[in-house]
Formats: C-alpha cells, sequence, structure tokens
C-alpha cells in the first residue's frame, strides 16, 4: 500500500501528456469568439497594470469602470451598451504598441485611452493616428504629446509637466525665497519638470543653488541631501515620485531638513502621502485633482461610488483621469450621435465639460489649439493628519484654473494636422 | 536515410505553409495579422541568438543590444537620412553588425559565464547610451517621429504602412531571406566548423582550427542577423525605445531560444511563437502573466531539456 503512495502507477512521460493537455486547454480556450447579440461600443484601455506605474494604473482602471457602469446605467453611448477592454502594457513600449494594434484590429474598438508611461503613450498616439481612432491619454505627463508631437486625434485629460511648474513657482517665490535646489529623476518626466520649473524660477528672478540627478529607484537620498544643504539654498524642491518621493521625504525629516530648509515640490499624489509616516507629510505641492471640496458639485457622489469598489478607500487623481476620459468619449458621442473619430475629435475642441464630470470649481475644457485639458492645479500643504478623515491628507489652498497654468497654445509647439 | 529525408521537406514544407497562410488562419483563431508579424521578427531575433548560442555553444547574454542598435538605425534613418524602408533595413543591420564585430574581438578571448558577463556588461553600456544621449534617441521616451514607407517596385507600389496583410507578407519576404542566408552558412563547411568548436573546443584547435576567429565571425554574423531583426522590429512599431537595448531583453530572446530548442534550426521560432502569443493572450486575462510564461520556462527546462521541438522529435523517431 505505501510503495504504492510513494511510488504512484504514473510515470514521467503521462505526467508530462497530462500536463500539456492541461496547459493546451489553458491557451485553447480564448480562441473560442463568443456569439455576439447587439453589438456594443469598445473602448479600449491600454495601461501598465504590471510594473513600477502599477498602482496609478490600476486605480485609472477602476474609474474608467466607474464611468463605463454609470454611462450604460444611463442608457449607454447612442442607444449602444459600452464595454471597455482593458490590456496591460507591462510598461514596455513593444508590449503597448501591440495591445493597442490588438485592440484595434481584433477587437475592433472605437476609442482608445492610456496610458500612464508617457513613451508607451506617445507610441500609442501613433498607431491610433494612422488607424483613425480617437485617443486620449489619460495619465501620460510629458509636454510633446500635446506640444510639438500633437496629433488631430490625441487628447489629454492629465496636465502637462509645464502647467504643474507654472502653478507652484509663484507662489513658492513669493512666500519662501528665491534660490531653490533640486532633486530631479534623472530620466524624460524629470528633465521636462526641471526645465520648466527654472523657466519659471529666471522669469521671476530667482537663481538655482544646484540639481541632484537621482536615477529611478533610488532609496538612499543622503549624499544629496548633504550636497543640497550646503547649497543652503531657500526651498528645496523634489522632482521625484513614487517609491522614490517616499524615500526621499522619510529622509529629509530624519535629516531635520524641513526644519532649516522650505520642502517643496511639483507634483504630489495621496497614493504617496499615504505611504509617508505622518511626521514625514510636508512640504508645499499641487495636486492634480483632491478628493475633498467641499460645495462642489459631484465630488461628494462621486467619492461614495469609488470608497464602494476601492476597499472604502477615496478617490486619488488616477481614479479622477480614467473618470474623466471615458465619460468624455460618451458626453462628445452622444451630443454629436456618431462614432466617425473625425468629426468627434472636431467636436471635442473646446468642449467643456459638465459639473458631474468635472468634478471641480473652475471651468475645464480641451483646448482647441493643442488638445489638452485645461484642468485646474489644487496647490497646497501635505498635513501629517486629516482633520476628520484618515485619508485627508492635504490641505487645498488654492484651485488654479488651467488657463492660468497652461502656456499658449503658440508656446506649446502643437500645430495640429487634420486628415485630409 | 531516404524516407529521413522526405519528412524533412515536409516539415519545410508544412513550416513555409503555415507562415504563408498565417494572416488566413490566425484571425478565426482570435489572432490577428499584427500579431503574425511580432512573432516573425521575434523569432528571427531568436533564430540570430541560436546561431551562436545552439551552433558555436556559446551563450550571449547581451544580443538585445545588437538588436536595439539595429532599431535605433532603422529608425534614426527614416527621419534623419532618407524615407526609404530598405534603405532603414540596411542601416539597422549595418549599425547593429559593425558594433557587434568590434565588440566581439574584444568578447571572444573569454568563455562560458565570463563570456556571457561581457556581452552583458557592453549591452548595458549602449542601453545607457541610448537612454542619456535624448538629443539623439530620445532619451526614456523613445525614439519616435518616423514610420516605415511604402515601397517602390516600379510597376506598383507596396503599401506596408496601412495595410497589415502587406506588411506581414514584407517581414516573411525578409525572414525567408535572413532565414535562408543562415541555413546556407551552416550548411558550408564554415557551419560544419562551427559545429566542431561546439562539440570540443580543444580538439579542433588542435587540428588546426583558429577557433578565436570562427567565434568571432560567428559572433559577427549573429549581430549582423540580430541588427536586421532589430531593424524590422522597429518598423513594426514605428519606434524604437531603450528598453530594447537592455539585458532582460536578452533574457526574453535566451528563454525563446531554450524553451523552442537551441540545437534545431527552427526551435527558436517555436520559441518565439509560444512566447509572444502566450504573452498576448495571457496578459489580457491577468496580470500575473510573467509567472505563468516562467512556470512554463521552468517545465520545459526541467522535462524537454532539448526544448520544445527537440521533444517533438524525439518523440516521433
Amino acid at each position: 500500500m505505501t510503495s504504492l503512495i510513494f511510488n504512484p502507477r504514473f510515470d514521467r512521460r503521462k505526467l508530462l501528456k497530462g500536463a500539456a493537455a492541461l496547459g493546451a486547454l489553458q491557451v485553447a480556450s480564448p480562441f473560442i469568439i463568443q456569439a455576439r447579440g447587439e453589438t456594443p461600443i469598445k473602448i479600449g484601455m491600454v495601461d501598465p497594470l504590471t510594473g513600477v506605474y502599477a498602482a496609478p494604473a490600476g486605480n485609472e482602471v477602476m474609474g474608467a469602470k466607474l464611468a463605463i457602469e454609470q454611462i450604460n446605467a444611463k442608457g449607454g453611448m447612442l442607444g449602444r451598451q459600452v464595454e471597455l477592454l482593458v490590456e496591460d502594457s507591462a510598461n514596455d513600449v513593444g508590449t503597448g504598441v501591440q495591445k493597442a494594434r490588438k485592440l484595434i484590429e481584433r477587437d475592433q474598438v472605437n476609442f482608445i485611452i492610456g496610458d500612464v508611461n508617457s513613451g508607451i503613450a506617445a507610441a500609442i498616439a501613433q498607431v491610433t493616428a494612422e488607424k483613425r481612432i480617437l485617443h486620449i491619454v489619460s495619465g501620460g505627463h510629458t509636454d510633446s504629446i500635446t506640444g510639438k508631437d500633437c496629433k488631430w486625434n490625441v487628447f489629454r485629460v492629465c496636465n502637462t509637466t509645464r502647467m504643474e511648474a507654472n502653478s507652484v513657482s509663484n507662489v513658492l517665490f513669493t512666500k519662501y525665497g528665491k534660490k531653490w535646489h533640486f532633486i530631479t529623476p534623472d530620466y524624460a518626466f524629470g528633465h521636462t519638470l526641471y526645465d520648466a520649473c527654472t523657466d519659471d524660477l529666471k522669469k521671476l528672478g530667482g537663481t538655482v543653488t544646484g540639481n541632484e540627478l537621482t536615477p529611478l529607484g533610488t532609496t538612499d537620498f543622503s549624499a544629496y541631501l548633504i550636497k543640497a544643504r550646503a547649497a543652503n539654498p531657500d526651498v528645496l524642491i523634489l522632482l521625484v515620485q513614487g517609491s522614490d518621493m517616499i524615500n526621499c521625504l522619510k529622509q529629509v525629516v530624519q535629516f531635520g531638513l524641513n526644519k532649516q530648509i522650505h520642502v517643496a515640490g511639483t507634483q504630489q499624489e495621496l497614493e504617496s502621502l499615504a505611504a509617508l509616516p505622518p511626521e514625514a507629510r510636508v512640504g508645499v505641492w499641487m495636486f492634480e485633482w483632491y478628493w475633498k471640496q467641499p460645495g462642489v458639485p459631484g465630488v461628494e457622489k462621486f467619492v461614495a461610488d469609488i470608497r464602494k469598489v476601492n476597499n472604502g478607500n477615496v478617490p486619488t487623481a488616477r481614479h479622477w483621469f480614467g473618470y474623466t476620459s471615458a465619460m468624455s468619449f460618451a458626453l462628445v458621442a452622444n451630443k454629436e450621435k456618431t462614432t466617425d473619430a473625425v468629426k468627434l475629435a472636431a467636436a471635442l475642441e473646446d468642449f467643456e465639460l459638465p459639473d458631474d464630470v468635472k468634478l471641480q470649481p473652475n471651468k475645464v475644457y480641451y483646448r482647441k489649439g493643442d488638445h489638452q485639458l485645461m484642468t485646474s492645479a489644487f496647490v497646497g500643504e501635505a498635513q501629517s493628519k486629516g482633520k476628520d478623515d484618515p485619508e485627508d491628507l492635504y490641505r487645498v489652498d488654492e484651485v488654479v484654473p488651467g488657463d492660468k497654468t497652461a502656456p499658449a497654445v503658440s508656446e506649446t509647439g502643437c500645430t495640429i494636422q487634420w486628415p485630409a | 536515410m531516404k524516407a529521413e529525408h522526405t519528412r524533412k521537406l515536409i516539415v519545410l514544407a508544412a513550416i513555409w505553409v503555415a507562415l504563408l497562410l498565417a494572416p488566413y488562419w490566425m484571425a478565426p483563431l482570435g489572432g490577428y495579422t499584427a500579431l503574425a508579424t511580432r512573432v516573425l521578427v521575434l523569432g528571427l531575433a531568436a533564430m540570430s541568438l541560436n546561431f551562436l548560442l545552439g551552433f558555436t555553444g556559446v551563450l550571449s547574454f547581451g544580443h538585445a543590444a545588437y538588436f536595439g542598435l539595429g532599431a535605433y538605425g532603422a529608425g534614426l534613418t527614416l527621419k534623419f537620412l532618407a524615407l526609404s524602408t530598405p534603405l532603414a533595413l540596411v542601416a539597422g543591420m549595418l549599425l547593429g553588425g559593425l558594433c557587434g564585430a568590434i565588440l566581439g574581438l574584444l568578447i571572444v578571448r573569454r568563455r562560458g559565464v565570463y563570456f556571457a558577463m561581457v556581452t552583458i556588461a557592453f549591452g548595458q553600456v549602449f542601453y545607457y547610451i541610448a537612454f542619456q544621449w535624448s538629443s539623439l534617441t530620445g532619451g526614456d521616451d523613445g525614439l519616435r517621429g518616423f514610420s516605415r514607407q511604402p515601397i517602390d517596385l516600379g510597376a506598383f507600389k507596396l503599401d506596408i504602412l496601412s495595410s497589415a496583410n502587406s506588411f506581414y507578407y514584407f517581414v516573411l519576404f525578409c525572414f525567408a531571406l535572413a532565414v535562408g542566408v543562415m541555413g546556407f552558412i551552416l550548411r558550408s563547411p564554415f557551419g560544419r566548423t562551427m559545429i566542431a568548436i561546439r562539440e570540443n573546443e580543444r580538439r579542433s584547435r588542435f587540428l588546426g582550427i583558429p577557433v578565436e576567429r570562427h567565434i568571432w565571425i560567428a559572433f559577427t554574423l549573429s549581430c549582423f542577423f540580430m541588427g536586421f531583426a532589430g531593424a524590422l522590429y522597429a518598423l513594426v512599431n514605428n519606434f524604437a525605445d531603450p528598453r530594447g537595448l537592455h539585458y532582460s531583453q536578452s533574457g526574453d530572446f535566451v528563454m525563446m531560444a531554450v524553451m523552442g530548442g537551441m540545437r534545431s534550426f527552427w526551435g527558436p521560432l517555436l520559441g518565439a511563437t509560444v512566447f509572444v502569443v502566450l504573452q498576448d493572450y495571457l496578459s489580457s486575462v491577468t496580470v500575473n502573466w510573467m509567472s505563468f510564461v516562467g512556470l512554463l520556462f521552468v517545465l520545459v527546462v526541467l522535462f524537454f531539456p532539448r526544448g520544445l521541438l527537440g521533444f517533438f522529435q524525439r518523440s516521433k523517431a
């Protein structure tokens, strides 16, 4: 009996055959195309669900899903149901492009949303322009997408790096002083953000005492912080993001640097503040969207809806990006009564978002010249503890409208060429 | 002997028929033409790596560098030099191949794990150059703003930009060309010498074969093929980015070659097919798709040390 347990009656070959059959079953199943009833309108979404940007990408998808639910509850798009197809770009350009092609060629989507990574977003934009598909970039910030590489079919919801810099530069300069020292992540996003900040500073008449370029994924910032302290600036500007931001701020507080120099930066995200210990939640920043806006219509309902699907947590700016991107398609398509990409792109120019989508006090619209959404910057200060909600980690001082932060269209370098 | 020969011919014919008809049988099965194009290009890259790994017996872990150089070569040509697809392909191949030829001189002096490590090191050098030289390569954002151009055949123009099928057949033609040359080299006395080196390096040396020079030539040829595959990849994406040069990309190529079967000529193509299709399908289903691809790789290495194709051939024999 025992020998049967220890020497089962199947040999390696049988095991292999079984495993192969099982494996084949897994692969074979996708190739069965399900029967379709009335064809729904499809929105494709490409986002880096694995890799460094997994958290923000996941939140964008969650926001987009909520939007689809609400659209369908209200009767869908042109009387048809809407379906969201999500693909993982794995934070890799080749994969992202391949997934965009898959969505367009095989799944025949009408619209595309994505990507968090600016490089992938730009590469996908080439595909969508070639295939004439309306495309909204939800979360890639690099200027060129609505700047020198702008396209007739590409719109963007999140801010450009210029807009981020412009929103806080003035406040920092007048409040804290004119000698700035930078800690910049050493890649495209960091470089353009640094250029934008220093341009502003020069215009205001300030000086840069130095710039520490840190590789993506740095854990030990002590050497950079010692150099920054020695330069004796008025303000220390942190441009790093994600886990780099968390490590850097922690060490700034451990060094007591925030007691000697004002700590500030441009883009800050709720995801990062939540991951910090209370004493390290310091500094002046800009949020691209914030969940606590007393008196602004629609916000409370949006927060409550997201809490239901987000383990009770509040929405971040990324939820709003995904939500607004999907909503924009439905709004404009229902208004124009068509899914034709060229007509819809023309209709989206200077298209103003209604209260229950924009979820902020100022006027929000897709600007005609460069297709950039004129969305507000929420300038304020991080706070160690929320007054009545543990997730209220930020105090908004000023909501600056997008018109004030965005450079004029002529300065973006964008000239849109429409298809013949 | 004769039966084996006919069987070989049948298999070869089957492979080419499957490749020629790919756009027609992939769509009903849930695939799409662009996926088949990607399989061809990555398959060619894996076969180029296998030219070195399987037939000369040295493992390069930095071949993505020459792949990426090919992509940048093609992209830069289309963007700055001339709007010509064939010229871009040639430029990409030359950039990848020549860099391989120069660095190969330094690399071939090492063997085994040291060879692999030196190739990684040189590969990463190119990765960081592409990453940092933003003004030329676009840095982390990648090189964009170019697209493949229609091919002028005199009598008519082949529109490979908007027609997915035409582009597939164009890539298949390039693939056939490269694979033909590769097969021809392997059948030549030089190819036999490579296999001799793989089987017993010391004995080949005693026979008077200049081993270092042969490995260098094999390495260079492999880099030329790799550069060619990279140039095609740039045309597939209309884009080149530094991650294409990264050693993790080299790892993917090695994985394709080993999974498919590194002793056989067609093995890496099978490996690339499995890898690309699995990645494409699984990543739409679960975000943990990498675990499944990894699991498959572990199973293949444990149970089919000769790769998937090696297993099929053995079970038939």
